[in-house]
């Protein structure tokens, strides 16, 4: 009897554990399936002409130019308008607040921003910022309607970095007697500035991905914007565009290649720089 | 000396928004706007193109999304020039827009490449797009589920073929909705039971355009006027066009583009037209 | 829920000390004592600095007011037109015909999340598991890397993938378009995978070593301590990571609209194109006025308060959670 009972459990593990080992090979094969996918449809197609060149023509031949620098100036604008907004909130929620009904708020507030689905952050950006404040379709609504979504990202990073601090640090500084934001200027912040900095990074990878948002609040016309208040297609808009209209494939494969690219670069950085820092912490 | 960091931060992005707002919006003499109709699209923004290279300093900005929305902005004044591929509608027409027919198109059914079919009457289509006919051994073809492929309510080939074939009926609302003409042409190529329409223009060898009533869809039949399924493709101002845009439309009308950026488009000089 | 990963993608936020009280254990001055060792101007100084974090902090609590706020005039003028009840009950979507029923949207967005739920659910979970109780650390290596990068895919690229390699193989397969829930289920089960398992190993990561090693002293198999012992344990975690799948699921817009087929009805099958809450705001947008415009401004208060309810679902449980615990 107790040797059946062994071997039903013996067996039962082993078929479990088998199926375990699917699941987490079923979620690799996905993420290699659609890497690989992309980049081999699209590699043909990065060419230097094809990073640097405008698109022309009836079907957008020809490069996407335009479209990476628009993505590069909304996300850097985005991160520039959300990272002191975000770290400072951080600061506060990390070191000053007191648990009570505030604290409570605001925590549910960002964790409501964190999970509003972007179509309903485009339409909030059009209509607050495009035609609210008046700015039309410009970088600079998007880039506030980004900041909007990055924020409770960059502010749960930071104040976990903060956290992460150890104690004695700031023992030491309080025992010296400085104050309250000398040490958190001087002595907490500067220790965790690479882990603020990978959160940032990550953050600007997914702002570089953002198609609802941007959508809405920046247009969708081919332009390289110089002012703030220039509209642009970035490059995720493109690849959705280029999809739909569905006649010139190649040039979506290579958009979807180049995002990923850069989108992996970010994430890849991020994890660098993480790692370093753990290694040099010990 | 974090705070000096920060303080230099906020101070450069004051700056880029303040030079920014000293930009004078477009619009003016040196750049054009012009958008709407996708399917008028491709022979306004390469005719763009020639026409930036023959007047150099001079911007023709041409984007597409729909026809509706291409005649809503030019009445409004948010952009230069309207594009449509459809006539105007009796409560568009008397918004004050001139409208200028740039060239011919006609609309093609089309199929896979392995349907037997070959022809349908234009009363079969209307069934099939209402959904009434649903599979194709009642039109004559094989015993399979017919995949119906529709537009998306913003294109103006949409509005066209409904005119044309549903008259006042409703399109079948279980159809699959997509927004780009490349889309059903490549949904089509792919599914062996589906029909779709798009622009005569734009098919090519992996689909089969269907003969309506009897009469194939090409050109000759397009040019004089015997394939049913035929419209005219507008540019539209607010009042009569001057300046630029003028220079920009005549540019269009021009034999040479006509002959060459309309017909490279699939479509036909709008001089072809007997009706 | 865990702190250490965006609560909407499932996005690692590197590993760090996840001690949350380190902080708030550091001693600090007494007031009193503070005000006789530091000067006015310090005092005031950092008063200020003080108020200053709390005003950015507050700008999270302005952001959801601002949304309700601008999102909600542009569209409250539907539900005063046609009615709460209409809108939210009425079946038929036709804004063409001053029909704005979005019922049917409300019922395909359940489908389409429950079902990607119901297939990248297990996925996350057995990939967490496999992560936090199973893998070497060689395989760990290359396995939570992957999640990680899963992760970080634009929304766009998926959908992508779906409409040019899995609307193809699915219209193969099966026949038909190719559009419909089974393409939809399969694209967002890969989407929600890393927002559940990220969230679900942290939360089996934090069930003390000491449970496993008794488990496993009382002669437990593997599979046994998982799912007699660790799984129960870390239950209140994995709830709150579906959940934020279920928020992803329901929000997602571009990588749904390129494989739904976007037929405002609901589905008679999974193979038949469908129309959701979130695509019918991309797909009409571009042409909407007036009370249509207003009707998808409408669409989105409602998907705004979709996502808050599932967020005060996973403060509710968390809490009802540590009560219990």
């Amino acid at each position: 009897m107790q040797t059946r009972e062994r071997m039903n459990k013996r067996v039962t593990n082993a078929i479990a554990l088998s199926v375990i080992w699917l699941a987490a090979i079923a979620t690799v094969a996905a993420l290699g399936t659609i890497l690989v996918y992309v980049f081999v449809n699209g590699i043909g197609q990065i060419t230097p002409s094809f990073i640097f060149t405008w698109p022309h023509g009836v079907n957008m031949e020809g490069g996407i130019w335009p479209t990476i620098q628009a993505t590069i100036y909304v996300t850097g604008l985005s991160m520039l308008i959300t990272t002191p907004i975000a770290v400072l909130a951080a600061v506060y929620l990390a070191e000053y607040a007191v648990q009570g009904r505030l604290v409570s708020t605001i925590r549910f507030a960002a964790d409501s921003l964190a999970s509003v689905p972007s179509i309903v952050m485009g339409l909030f950006g059009l209509a607050a910022f495009v035609e609210g404040m008046g700015m039309r379709l410009s970088v600079l609504a998007a880039a506030l309607a980004l900041s909007f979504l990055l924020l409770p990202i960059i502010v749960r990073t930071t104040e976990e970095s903060i956290r992460a601090v150890p104690k004695y640090i700031r023992w030491g500084s309080y025992g010296l007697g400085a104050s309250k934001w000398q040490t958190v200027s001087r002595i907490v912040l500067p220790s965790a500035m690479p882990r603020i900095t990978t959160g940032v990074i990550l953050a600007a990878g997914r702002a570089m991905g953002e198609t609802a948002v941007v959508i809405y609040t920046m247009g969708t016309m081919i332009n390289a914007p110089v002012s703030p208040l220039d509209p642009g297609r970035t490059m995720p808009v493109h690849l959705m565009l280029m999809a739909q209209e569905g006649i010139n494939m190649p040039g979506a494969y290579g958009t979807a290649l180049l995002l990923v690219l850069m989108v992996l670069g970010f994430n890849l950085t991020a994890r660098y720089i993480g790692r370093r820092n753990r290694r040099m912490q010990g | 000396m974090r705070l000096s960091r920060s303080a230099a931060l906020v101070a450069v992005a004051v700056t880029l928004v303040l030079a920014g707002c000293g930009r004078s919006a477009s619009g003016s003499q040196t750049s054009l706007t012009v958008t709407g109709s996708t399917t008028v699209m491709p022979i306004a923004e390469v005719a763009a193109t020639e026409f930036e290279a023959a007047n150099p300093g001079k911007r023709v900005l041409v984007s597409g999304i729909g026809s509706s929305a291409g005649i809503e902005a030019v009445t409004k004044g948010t952009c230069d020039i309207g594009t449509s591929s459809r006539d105007l509608k009796p409560e568009e027409k008397s918004l004050g827009l001139v409208d200028i027919k740039i060239a011919l198109d006609a609309i093609a059914v089309i199929v896979n490449p392995s349907n037997p079919v070959t022809g349908l009457t234009k009363a079969q289509v209307s069934d099939i797009f209402q959904g009434k006919i649903k599979n194709w051994k009642e039109v004559g073809g094989p015993d399979l589920e017919i995949g119906l492929v529709n537009r998306d309510e913003a294109s103006g080939t949409r509005e066209a073929f409904s005119k044309f074939v549903l008259g006042t009926a409703d399109f079948d609302p279980a159809a699959a909705v997509l927004p780009g003409t490349g889309q059903v042409r490549s949904v089509v190529a792919q599914a062996s039971g589906a029909i779709g329409y798009i622009s005569l223009g734009f098919v090519d060898p992996s689909v089969k355009a269907l003969a309506i009533d009897g009469i194939p869809a090409n050109e000759t039949t397009v040019g004089n006027g015997t394939y049913p399924l035929s419209r005219y493709l507008h540019f539209l101002t607010k009042g009569e066009p001057t300046g630029l845009a003028k220079a920009y439309i005549d540019f269009v009308l021009s034999p040479k583009i006509q002959e060459s950026v309309v017909r490279d488009a699939g479509f036909l000089p709008v001089t072809e037209g007997g009706k | 829920m865990s702190d250490s990963h965006d609560p909407r993608t499932g996005e690692p936020i590197p590993e760090m000390c996840t001690d949350p009280k380190s902080a708030e254990n550091a001693p600090r001055p007494p007031a009193r004592q503070a005000l006789m060792t530091i000067s006015k101007a310090t005092y005031f100084k950092e008063a200020a600095l003080k108020n200053l974090f709390l005003v950015c902090a507050c700008v999270a609590v302005a952001g959801v007011a601002l949304i309700f706020l601008f999102v909600g005039l542009e569209g409250w003028p539907i539900f005063a037109k046609v009615g709460v009840f209409n809108f939210l009950g009425g079946l038929k979507w036709y804004p063409t015909k001053q029909f704005f029923g979005i019922l049917t949207l409300i019922v395909n967005s359940m489908l389409a999340m429950i079902g990607a739920l119901a297939i990248g659910g297990p996925l996350a979970v057995g990939t967490a598991v496999f992560l936090s109780e199973v893998a070497s650390p060689r395989m760990r290596e290359i396995v939570r890397p992957a999640v990680e990068l899963l992760a970080g895919i634009p929304s766009v690229v998926y959908g992508f993938f779906g409409l040019v390699m899995l609307r193809p193989i699915v219209a193969h397969l099966f026949g038909g378009l190719g559009f419909g829930l089974f393409t939809v289920w399969m694209i967002l089960a890969v989407m929600i995978v890393p927002t559940i398992a990220t969230l679900t190993e942290d939360a089996l990561r934090s069930v003390p070593d000491g449970i496993r090693e008794a488990s496993y002293a009382m002669g437990a198999t593997k599979w046994q301590t998982i799912w007699r012992v660790l799984l129960p344990a870390a239950k209140i975690g994995i709830i709150d990571a579906i959940i934020l799948g279920m928020g992803r699921a329901i929000g997602e817009t571009m990588a749904v609209v390129m494989v739904a087929g976007n037929a405002r009805v609901i589905p008679d099958g999974i193979f038949k194109p469908f129309l959701t809450l979130t695509t019918v705001i991309v797909l009409d947008m571009p042409y909407a006025a007036g009370d249509h415009r207003t009707a998808l401004f409408g669409v989105a208060i409602v998907l705004f308060i979709i996502s808050m309810i599932f967020v005060a679902a996973i403060r509710v449980i968390s809490r009802f959670g540590k009560g219990m615990s």
